[in-house]
């Protein structure tokens, strides 16, 4: 969190002059209590992933989040809607919003699945999510969500980075900036991606934007080698590849004292430290082979419709259970873009992820970790009440007017719903929760204020959530 | 030393008296800041991105509220007036988007822009000029948007900024810098030692470090053109191509592979475009020469294309370039008119970007909401390209390459054929009897006729037309069922022989077949036009009016738009791309120089002007020095459009010339280099990271030219390069592995590891800008790939070749291929200590000891632990120092 304050020419030679990197520095500011507020403007700041004191007291930690890109169908899934079912087949009564028009129709389509009210709270769910229906009981959904905007790709920018606009730092660059790291053997801010490639907009969704880069996430491969070039070669091994970082470092550190100010330097200096460690406790955080066969079932990894997500889902809690402050895991294209025979491809993503999700939070919860880790399984948009298309084989459009989300852990009120879409689910109506809505309140789980975590930017304070109205939605907090 | 550009600076101030173009003054020019409110300037930026969609700029007008003139704002829609003159809080227009109500749907205004819009109607709802009686349909160009910086005609000359002479400054260039920096209460750092300006120079010009001795001739040479010579050598040479090359690829979208699905099929001619570029940077081709060409090639090649010259060869590789986007049309199950018009609508974003400098995209489905480009613009550019493309008579990749046969190896491939075809029947023949043949003998064996008569119909009835009995008898003889053209062998083997012979007769007759060599080429089909049709939203199956070739509206003066004939008579193509060209290629569009002198200008220094090289438009940055770019464009239009004189007004600058250390000054004052208070430190590109890894190692092959060198997946999933390595510590000379970066295969689906990870972008469509990136996975490749243990076994060998046996020396060595430096004395007393450190054996051994297995940079042969073990650490020092910022970064 950056004040800008003017700095001193002291803190200035810690960083630079006597010789010492960020860790040094992060030592010497923690002595002088400088560090929960370290008064530089952005340039002359060392940056480091030592943990940062929260502004007040948090309740998360860490935080995984289940990104469902593409759009999954609310209506579908989260957000019954009666009058819907009732008036299938009718026209919609108002104005839709499409994303294509050359296939727009205003025929209300009623969902093909059944809701029911789960756990004690009542939550309905629909049954394409018979392992979600286990857990309601410990999350909230949030049902009014909404950005507004129909395309894929911005929606994703303003979930993720506050803003449609390209170019801009991820959350989890934001929460490892505010925050550090509670590891410094793991990559603060790790992406678990998807066999199937990334996601739209490739490497942007964990780009570190404009913050210097030790922010940027760390990619995890689907498979194994999940981190290529892990492993030192036979003859390097042991003390040897640990002289060679010593010689390294010296070099580099001398380097560094002729540029001097170059953050770039310093994180790459940080970046062997950093991959020195990982090799012994990447290579165990990633080592699943050592949990009970009752963890691999409740994760589904003996089936081979969920093995593949239900191990990510394991490593995630492997990664926060280590330290590590934000995972993310993503999926390769857009598998809830159900713009077509929806029938078939929800309930085929929906068999792939349910299961795992679902085990996530119940696997945290009986290791004692939900209450500081914040879950969050969520999409950019939904889709909407109306078919696209016709028949047996016909979808549901974007919808970035309204749709769901849920989260779990880390301070959050279990057992509820929160907000309301119209009755048909196209537009968010009451309790309305927009992206900049939920960065605020994860934040502030986190406790950070939105509005104080900053970073000196373009001659601007630059924020997760843009300067822009937006409010921490008491009624999630628990 | 500073004799030639104080000439030129003398000559451009004098220039800089003359009166500015008169052109220029046609333009509108941007309003002065203080200047109050207007609707034009103020209001209809806000509205145009934010409203206009629903309120009169497309064909539904929402309650019929038309906001794209104040006057009809006063007049207003169905809910009466939506302004009231003087009192925002009563005017609608006010409420609606001050409560958020408005608009509905997609990003609402900021409080700022809302409160802009509130003073303007406070203070009378102003226009800077009368309203036009009459509108066309959509959203008009206006004179404000005409008066944004990228829009105005590059003046003819830029007055040159004072300067004092203790301002160190050497060009005009440094006129421009210094007088901002001035402003700002800074001035240039001092110069950069020689050594490390000819270091920055040989990496900015050929990617490669300078070889010791061409350091040291230059460190020697103390005349005062000493730099200018040393310029003038890297430009000179062949790897400046190559480096050179690598950005506007990157631009173009250059891949050796079609991408677009899954398959990613290889495209095994896509070099001839690399090819052709590079050959273009080392020629120093005119750029508006080189735009032409690869816009235009083929129309400048008459007809027939018969026994090209390899100056005709060289244009048609130039639409290459228009050859670049993904394209999988010969894939199938996909959706085909979806596909092509995707090529389409890449390959117009590739030309936009790289050489306008604009996203003209966005307008493909509505006018653009930011910049001034109607829709109807879009697809006069798309009408440019249509008869090429054609996407209702489609060519797939492969049909759209040109056979390099003349007609001389195309008759010979022909007798070629027609021998082949004459052995081949031979062949046929002598098979076929040698079957009936062996099935008569065996048939022989049987005493009864009738037997062998329905034993010969079923083994000559097909074996899916086989009736029952049939099959059951085939099945108690396996002798004749089991007869067929790949067991003959075993019946007849001498029939068999000579089918073999027979068969390395075939072989013989179509080795005599020439090589058949292809460009890939885009051109059209004479007398076949398609027309171009405003596709409604973009969707390609609501074609709307139709609409012919044509330049973009607001790149003209006000009343003008390059006109485009439908079709040259001349010529058996229509010649609307070679007009577009031509014009994207003048001066008398006011963005191709900016944005070329821009892309040269980032490519030194880091950073563009324009630090968004591909968006001139709204949504980009504007430059922080507008009349040095303008300064810079002009000298590229009017010293030919040579790049070479270009990057030496550039890197003779004293802002070039300038040390890199960052100063507490220079941090504060200019944290992000706008100023150019100093010279960026950079770290080299993924290319340059690892040639230059190469080069120090001693295993870089410089073969030009040619097919690339193919990629493949080791054995855990890495993107390595394909050709294997032979074992052992010596560099295999010219090894096909060993070539540079630019030539290594661009697969999109496999891109290679070593490049990925240093940020060589996978190619989607094309990349205006690379990011750069510093994670630890670029560590652990540099840690422990094969490739840099491989590589550092290699430069031990070098060492050691050069110092055997005396570690001092090995020391020197080292630094002096890595760092062309020697070490300081604290670095070499480190290094010995840590070379003896590992050399002890009074340490606990490494693992590699207990288990004895040779790693890639482990010595091959090894006689005693003692001599193993000081060829360890000295190919652990060469890695460390092909590790070290100092090698990845340039000073």
């Amino acid at each position: 969190m950056s004040f800008p304050t003017p700095r001193t020419r002291r803190q200035f030679l810690a960083q630079n002059a006597l010789g010492m990197g960020g860790v040094a520095l992060a030592c010497l500011l923690r002595q002088d209590n400088l560090l929960a507020a370290p008064h530089m403007p952005r340039e002359l700041r060392a940056f480091d992933m030592q943990p940062k004191t929260a502004t007040s007291p948090p309740r998360a930690r860490a935080m995984i989040s289940l990104f469902m890109h593409g759009g999954p169908s609310h209506v579908d899934l989260l957000d019954p809607k009666p009058e819907l079912s009732k008036r299938s087949g009718t026209d919609y009564p108002g104005e839709v919003v499409y994303s294509f028009a050359n296939r727009a129709s205003k025929k209300l389509f009623g969902s093909p699945w059944k809701f029911a009210k789960h756990g004690q709270c009542g939550t309905e769910v629909s049954e394409l999510l018979p392992h979600f229906a286990t857990i309601v009981d410990d999350v909230a959904v949030v049902r009014s969500m909404h950005t507004d905007i129909n395309g894929h790709e911005p929606s994703i920018r303003f979930m993720n980075t506050g803003k449609s606009q390209p170019g801009r730092p991820a959350l989890g660059s934001w929460l490892t900036y505010g925050l550090g790291s509670e590891s410094q053997d793991l990559p603060a801010y790790v992406v678990l991606s998807d066999p199937g490639g990334h996601p739209v907009d490739g490497v942007l969704n964990w780009s570190n934007g404009w913050l210097p880069p030790l922010f940027q996430g760390t990619v995890i491969r689907p498979k194994e080698p999940r981190i290529l070039n892990l492993d030192p070669p036979s003859h390097l091994r042991g003390r040897r590849q640990r002289e060679n970082l010593d010689l390294l470092a010296h070099l580099n550190r001398e380097h560094a004292n002729r540029h001097p100010l170059e953050s770039d330097l310093e994180a790459r200096i940080a970046s062997y430290e950093l991959a020195a460690r990982m090799q012994s406790a990447a290579k165990e955080a990633l080592d699943i082979s050592g949990e009970s066969e009752a963890t691999h079932k409740l994760y589904g990894l003996d089936d081979d419709a969920t093995r593949e997500y239900g191990t990510r889902c394991l490593i995630a809690r492997r990664l926060v259970e280590r330290g590590v402050r934000f995972v993310q895991l993503f999926l390769g294209g857009q598998p809830w873009d159900n713009h077509n025979n929806i029938r078939g491809s929800l309930a085929g993503i929906c068999r792939r992820t349910d299961k795992p999700s679902a085990a996530l939070v119940t696997d945290l919860k009986q290791r004692g970790l939900l209450d500081t880790t914040l879950v969050h399984w969520g999409g950019e948009i939904g889709r909407l009440p109306v078919t696209e298309g016709e028949g047996e084989k016909c979808g549901r459009d974007h919808n970035g007017q309204g749709f769901s989300m849920w989260l779990a852990g880390g301070g959050i009120k279990g057992g509820i719903t929160y907000g309301q879409t119209d009755e048909f689910g196209h537009r968010a109506e009451v309790d309305k929760v927009s992206p900049n809505d939920y960065q605020a309140t994860l934040l502030h789980l986190f406790g950070i204020d939105h509005a104080q975590l900053s970073y000196h930017y373009n001659g601007q304070e630059q924020k997760l959530t843009d300067n822009r109205p937006c409010r921490v939605v008491e009624e999630l907090l628990a | 030393m500073l004799r030639t550009p104080r000439l030129l600076l003398c000559a451009a101030l004098v220039l800089a008296a003359t009166a500015i173009k008169a052109r220029a003054a046609d333009r509108p020019q941007a309003a002065p800041p203080d200047a109050p409110l207007s609707f034009e300037r103020d209001v209809r930026p806000i509205l145009k991105a934010h409203c206009f969609h629903c309120h009169g700029g497309e064909d539904v007008t929402e309650g019929n509220l038309d906001l794209r003139l104040r006057r009809f704002m006063a007049t207003g829609g169905d809910s009466g007036a939506a302004i009231e003159p003087g009192d925002h809080e009563a005017s609608l227009l006010y409420q609606r988007i001050a409560s958020g109500e408005m608009p509905p749907v997609d990003m609402k205004l900021t409080a700022e822009q809302v409160a802009t819009i509130g003073r303007w109607i406070d203070a009378g709802a102003a226009t800077l000029r009368d309203e036009p009686e009459t509108l066309e349909p959509g959203i008009a160009i206006t004179p404000e948007d005409r008066a944004f910086w990228s829009f105005q005609t590059i003046p003819g000359s830029v007055p040159i900024p004072a300067f004092s002479s203790t301002e160190r400054v050497r060009t005009p260039i440094d006129a421009f810098l210094a007088a901002e920096l001035r402003s700002h209460g800074l001035a240039f750092s001092r110069d950069a030692e020689k050594a490390v300006l000819a270091t920055r120079a040989y990496f900015d010009l050929i990617g490669l470090p300078p070889s010791r001795e061409a350091l040291a001739h230059f460190l020697a040479d103390d005349a005062p053109q000493a730099y200018e010579r040393l310029i003038d050598r890297l430009l000179d040479s062949p790897q400046y191509g190559e480096r050179w090359a690598r950005y506007w690829l990157d631009v173009a979208g250059y891949a050796d592979s079609d991408g677009y699905t899954d398959a990613d099929t290889v495209r095994p001619f896509a070099y001839k475009y690399r090819d052709y570029v590079i050959r273009s940077f080392n020629a120093d081709k005119p750029f508006d020469q080189f735009i032409t060409e690869q816009l235009a090639g083929d129309e400048l090649v008459e007809a027939p294309w018969k026994d090209l010259s390899q100056d005709q060869q060289e244009l048609l590789a130039a639409t290459g370039f228009l050859r670049m986007a993904a394209d999988g049309t010969a894939t199938g199950g996909i959706d085909q008119n979806v596909a092509r018009n995707q090529v389409m609508a890449d390959t117009i974003k590739i030309v936009s970007t790289s050489l306008l400098g604009l996203s003209v995209g966005c307008a493909q489905c509505h006018d653009h909401r930011y910049d001034p480009i109607p829709q109807a613009d879009y697809y006069r550019l798309r009408a440019v390209f249509e008869p090429a493309y054609n996407w209702k008579d489609w060519k797939v990749p492969g049909q759209r390459l040109v056979s390099l046969w003349t007609d001389e190896q195309r008759a010979k491939a022909a007798e070629v054929d027609q021998e082949g075809a004459t052995v081949s029947a031979e062949r046929t023949a002598k098979q076929e009897a040698s079957i009936s043949e062996a099935l008569e003998k065996e048939l022989a064996k049987h005493e009864d006729e009738a037997q062998r008569e329905a034993l010969r119909a079923a083994y000559r009835t097909p074996a899916d037309q086989r009736n029952e009995e049939q099959k059951k008898l085939l099945d108690s003889n396996p002798n004749i069922r089991n007869l067929n053209n790949g067991t003959l062998y075993q019946y007849l083997p001498e029939a068999a022989e000579e089918i073999k012979k027979i068969d390395a007769r075939i072989a013989g007759v179509q080795a005599k077949k020439p090589f058949q060599d292809f460009i890939p080429v885009l051109t059209e089909v004479a007398g076949n036009v398609p027309p171009t049709f405003v596709f409604h939203r973009g969707d390609h199956e609501q074609p709307g009016d139709e609409i012919g070739p044509g330049g973009l509206t607001v790149c003209s003066l006000p009343g003008e738009r390059l006109r485009i004939a439908a079709n040259d008579e001349n010529r058996p193509t229509t010649g609307r791309r070679l007009a577009l060209a031509r014009w994207i290629a003048s001066e008398d569009n006011p963005l191709t120089a900016r944005v070329i002198a821009n892309r040269i200008w980032l490519h030194h220094f880091g950073r563009g002007l324009v630090n968004t090289p591909a968006e001139f438009g709204a949504v980009g940055e504007p430059p922080t020095h507008p009349e040095l770019l303008d300064w810079l464009a002009r000298e590229l239009v009017s010293g030919g459009w040579k790049l070479k004189r270009l990057h030496k007004l550039i890197m003779t600058s004293t802002a070039y010339r300038q040390s890199s250390v960052r100063t507490m000054e220079t941090a504060q004052a200019d944290p992000d280099d706008r100023l150019y208070a100093r010279m960026p430190l950079r770290r080299l590109e993924a290319e340059a990271v690892r040639d230059r890894i190469l080069a120090t190692s001693g295993a870089l092959n410089p073969k030009m030219f040619g097919p690339p060198v193919p990629v493949k997946e080791d054995s855990v999933g890495q993107i390595v390069v394909g050709p294997d390595v032979p074992e052992g510590n010596e560099p295999p000379r010219g090894h096909e592995a060993f070539r540079r970066s630019v030539y290594v295969q661009v697969r999109r689906s496999q891109p290679l590891a070593m490049l990925q990870v240093f940020d060589q972008p996978v190619m989607e469509t094309n990349c205006q800008r690379r990011t750069t990136s510093t994670v630890a996975t670029q560590s652990l490749m540099l840690m422990n790939s094969d490739f840099m243990l491989r590589q550092a076994g290699y430069f031990a060998a070098r060492v050691r070749r050069e110092a055997a046996g005396d570690p001092t020396r090995q020391v020197q060595t080292a630094w002096q291929l890595a760092y062309r430096r020697d070490p300081l004395p604290s670095e070499l007393e480190r290094a010995l200590a840590f070379m003896a450190a590992q050399n002890d054996a009074t340490q606990p051994p490494t693992v590699a000891a207990a288990d004895g297995q040779a790693g890639a940079g482990k010595p091959a042969e090894a006689t005693s632990a003692e001599e193993a073990s000081q060829v360890d650490a000295l190919a652990n020092l060469c890695q460390v120092l092909m590790s070290s910022n100092e090698f990845l970064y340039v000073p």
